[in-house]
């Protein structure tokens, strides 16, 4: 069950931002819903998870855009990398902490993704860097008193539930 | 006993990972062919899932537009209006022009002519409005002292004299019709041989009977005159105020005094006071 949901999330990760936010985009800007649910992913795993986790999703979606394979993959790697380490030392049932913590990670995600959109050859200027990490940060954001609520107690209580093998 | 870690191994092989994924990223770039199974299954897979959403989020979209563009298609809405209504006053603006012109054009051809009329100059003018209470027969026109206008001036329409200029402000004249009694015309009839008889036109709406609705046109002679229905009644020119020769009206009926003395010629005026929009009034300045 956890892994179906887990798997029906990604799947949704890759087609509500082309579609459902294609009618909610702001100036063009829409959410990074698959880095959003790796950020959440890897505030309830443990390290090794996370990263393995991050690792999958990136590639899921690399593929799924079919172009730059390998970026999506380090990208989230990294973000599921950073979130871990965030979460081990903040409060993660801290809705307005968590909030902080997603706009932070997923400029860290998107700027990441610049600077490897830019060793790929595209030629953006900052200045539309700049809008799109910001704009896309603070979707993320937005979103997460709205989903992070309920995904925290699937992943704490509910059908999402981690159960490793060993302890924290 | 702490396990030792291997930093530089770790070291070693991010780098070759960074370097992977960087070799990768640029081999699958958007100008390269780069086959993608399982991109193209996870397309296909997902596309009848996407394509409804889409569809359905249009139709959500096309639907609600109306509630999402509220202010702007009030706003629209609102200066449409706006336009609507300042393009019907410009419709009705120059349907009156085009209209007013047709008019003037046919008063200019004129139904009438004649040699001492075309001696003055002549304005056209609008009427703007009539006389509001009963006990005057007059109306106003569009033009006044600041175009030369003066009292006394007379006023005519396409069919002949309808009256003089009574009171003249800067931009309007009031005209006192010929139906008013207090206005008085010397006029002649001319009969069917061309002979003339000389009397004062009078108008039958009196300030002291002012019951009649309608005003006439009335003319008094002697019971030998020979004068009879259906001969024309100009301006004789005596008296100062109008011209000679403009047409007032047709003798309707003869009525005899009861003395025997006198005779009433009734006069159907030739000009429809009613209908009147337009008129020229003759500038009798320095003539």
């Amino acid at each position: 069950m956890r892994y179906g949901l887990i798997a029906i999330m990604f799947l949704l990760s890759l087609i509500l931002p082309g579609t459902v936010f294609h009618f909610w985009s702001w100036a063009g800007i829409k959410p990074d819903l698959l880095m959003l649910l790796t950020i959440y992913i890897a505030m309830h795993h443990r390290l090794s998870s996370s990263v393995f986790w991050g690792l999958g999703a990136g590639l899921l979606k690399d593929f799924f855009l079919g172009r730059h394979i390998g970026m999506y993959t380090l990208t989230l790697a990294v973000v599921a990398l950073l979130s871990y380490w965030l979460a081990e030392r903040w409060y993660r049932e801290n809705f307005v902490l968590t909030t902080f913590m997603v706009f932070l990670v997923t400029a860290v995600g998107q700027i990441m993704i610049a600077f490897l959109s830019l060793g790929a050859g595209l030629k953006w200027p900052l200045l539309d860097i700049g809008r799109l990490v910001i704009g896309i940060s603070f979707y993320n954001a937005v979103l997460v008193p709205i989903t992070y609520p309920l995904i925290h107690r699937s992943f704490v209580r509910g059908w999402l539930r981690y159960k490793p093998r060993y302890e924290r | 006993m702490r396990k030792r870690v291997n930093v530089t191994g770790i070291a070693v092989l991010i780098f070759f990972l960074l370097l992977g994924v960087l070799i990768s990223i640029r081999l699958t770039g958007l100008d390269t062919n780069f086959p993608n199974p399982v991109g193209g299954f996870l397309q296909s897979a997902l596309s009848p899932l996407e394509k409804p959403i889409l569809q359905f989020g249009n139709e959500i979209r096309d639907n609600t537009k109306v509630i999402w563009d509220f202010h702007t298609v009030q706003l629209q809405n609102e200066a449409l209006l706006k336009k609507v209504d300042q393009l019907t006053g410009d419709n009705i603006i120059l349907k009156e022009q085009v209209l007013a012109g047709m008019r003037f054009t046919k008063l200019d051809q004129g139904q009438f002519r004649n040699p001492t009329l075309n001696k003055y100059e002549k304005i056209g003018a609008s009427v703007i409005s009539r006389n509001p209470t009963t006990w005057y027969r007059t109306l106003t026109l569009n033009r006044g002292s600041k175009d030369g206008i003066q009292a006394n001036d007379p006023v005519i329409g396409a069919m002949g004299l309808i009256g003089k200029v009574v009171f003249v402000s800067p931009t309007t004249s009031e005209v006192l019709l010929i139906l008013d009694g207090e206005g008085q015309v010397s006029a002649l009839v001319r009969g069917s041989a061309g002979n003339g008889t000389f009397g004062i036109v009078q108008g039958t709406y009196k300030r002291g009977s002012r019951l009649t609705p309608e005003g006439n046109l009335q003319m008094l002679f002697r019971r030998e005159d020979n004068v009879n229905a259906g001969d024309l009644v100009l301006t004789a020119g005596i008296g100062g105020v109008y011209p000679k020769d403009i047409p007032i009206g047709k003798v309707m009926e003869i009525k005899l005094d009861p003395t025997g003395l006198l005779k009433t010629a009734i006069i159907d005026p030739l000009v429809n006071f009613d209908t009147l929009e337009e008129a020229y009034i003759v500038k009798m300045e320095g003539k």
